[in-house]
């Protein structure tokens, strides 16, 4: 489980990979992967997030939100 | 990985550059040829000559005796496993060829001379104007053309010129094709009847590039090579283990010392530095482990808990120059995540976390969270040292 760093997708924003998959292609740390035309996160990678935004940015409905969990506390 | 004279004149022999005839055995039963010959200990060192591992004998039975005396006799703190047999080759010439990386320029080297046989380094630092050197580049390797222009430029022609230059370019295809650091033929003989012959070569494998030379690393598992030297401890492999896990970074050249406070330390030199101070601050380090150029989180975890299973480690110093090719908060993430994996706590565990560098705000605030002691660049790494050292004790 990640410690540091929470991806989430929000599903009812996302336009699947066939129509985008733009996070899937910027991650540089694998953080997403594909399952059945929807981006997924990959759990195990999220702490290696570098906060570069670029899933963000490539994200055109805006569907991608990154936490830091250090910084709830 | 530096090969053994017979294991680097295997590889000569693959790329056609000739190398005398002979038999590498294990005892002196195994000898099996005629009249004299050379016997040459196979130990993982240069000066073998002025050590008494290179001994020339003129009959059988002379042989016999030299070979058990060089298989029970230790040089320099190596003992051989294994001696080279080899013709006596009648010389009327000897050259010198060597391959390497020069550092400043950042480009790979080539390097000959006229007069093989002698102690390069001094040749090098009494008569430079001897040696030949040229840069080249990786992509275009060394041309048979290129490698004679350098021979020439030595003084060398006809027949010479051409030999010379046809094994200068296939070394260079060697220390390529083989990711070595440095290969080296001294002396390159030339025979009475006019014949190039390499009498010995060093020829040493970058060890990062291993893993693409599995046929030679496997080697290196070998018990029957040599006795002697320092080998690998147990806990020094699984941490190389750990930095083969991704291609991000360095975290996991280890070397394992029997103090009791685990050492993470890096920056352009500053391992060195901080181990050094925290042993005249009075610290036992149980170990010395680089990291740097942006190891994954996933790496420094892994390489955090490794040195925490170690038995009688409670602490961890985490010290590095200020970095800007390491992120500071991927550091502090791998370094908590390890703790917390190996059930400590993260603020009782660590003694001093003084990593200053690019995303050192971000890793400060990981670090507030768990409580781990952090530290900026306004204070030393001596003083880091000195704090760590004085965590342990308490």
């Amino acid at each position: 489980m990640s410690e540091f760093i929470k991806v989430e997708i929000d599903k009812s924003k996302c336009l699947g990979i066939e129509a985008c998959g733009g996070c899937l292609k910027v991650c540089p740390v694998n953080i997403f992967d594909e399952k059945n035309d929807e981006p997924m996160i990959v759990q195990k990678e999220e702490d290696e997030c570098t906060l570069c935004d670029l899933c963000i940015e490539a994200c055109g409905p805006n569907a991608v939100t990154i936490h830091k969990l250090y910084e709830d506390y | 990985m530096r090969l053994l004279e017979h294991e680097s004149k295997e590889i000569l022999g693959r790329y056609s550059i000739p190398t005398p005839k002979g038999d590498v055995v294990g005892s002196a039963e195994e000898f099996n040829m005629d009249g004299p010959v050379m016997l040459k200990a196979q130990i993982p060192l240069g000066g073998r000559g002025k050590s008494g591992g290179v001994i020339e004998v003129s009959s059988a039975g002379e042989a016999k005796e030299k070979i058990e005396h060089l298989l029970s006799t230790p040089i320099r703190g190596y003992r051989a496993r294994k001696i080279l047999v080899e013709e006596v080759i009648a010389v009327s010439q000897e050259f010198f060829m060597a391959v390497t990386y020069d550092t400043v320029a950042k480009d790979p080297l080539v390097i000959f001379s006229k007069e093989g046989g002698v102690d390069i380094e001094d040749l090098s630092a009494t008569q430079p104007e001897k040696l030949q050197k040229e840069l080249f580049t990786v992509r275009a390797r060394l041309p048979q053309y290129r490698a004679r222009e350098i021979v020439s430029e030595a003084g060398i022609s006809g027949r010479k010129l051409l030999g010379l230059g046809a094994i200068l370019s296939k070394l260079v295809d060697i220390f390529l094709d083989y990711d070595a650091t440095v290969v080296e033929i001294n002396p390159l003989a030339l025979t009475g009847d006019g014949k190039l012959v390499a009498l010995d070569c060093h020829l040493e494998i970058d060890d990062d590039a291993l893993y693409r030379h599995k046929d030679q690393a496997e080697k290196l598992s070998l018990h029957d090579r040599y006795e002697g030297g320092r080998k690998s401890t147990d806990f020094e492999l699984r941490a190389a283990e750990i930095d083969n896990l991704d291609h991000r970074g360095v975290a996991g050249r280890m070397i394992e010392f029997d103090g009791l406070l685990g050492l993470i330390i890096g920056g352009g030199g500053a391992s060195l530095t901080a181990f050094d101070a925290v042993r005249q601050h009075g610290g036992r380090p149980a170990n010395y482990c680089e990291i740097g150029g942006n190891p994954s989180v996933l790496k420094v975890k892994e390489l955090t808990k490794h040195i925490l299973a170690k038995r009688g480690v409670e602490k961890i110093a985490i010290i590095m120059n200020v970095v800007s090719n390491t992120r500071v908060d991927l550091v502090a993430r791998g370094v908590v995540k390890g703790i917390l994996e190996a059930g400590r706590v993260p603020s009782d565990t660590v003694a001093v976390f003084r990593v200053p560098g690019a995303w050192e705000e971000e890793g400060f605030k990981i670090l507030s969270k768990y409580g781990v002691p952090y530290c900026d660049r306004s204070v030393s790494i001596d003083e880091a040292a000195k704090m760590a050292v004085e965590r342990t004790r308490c």
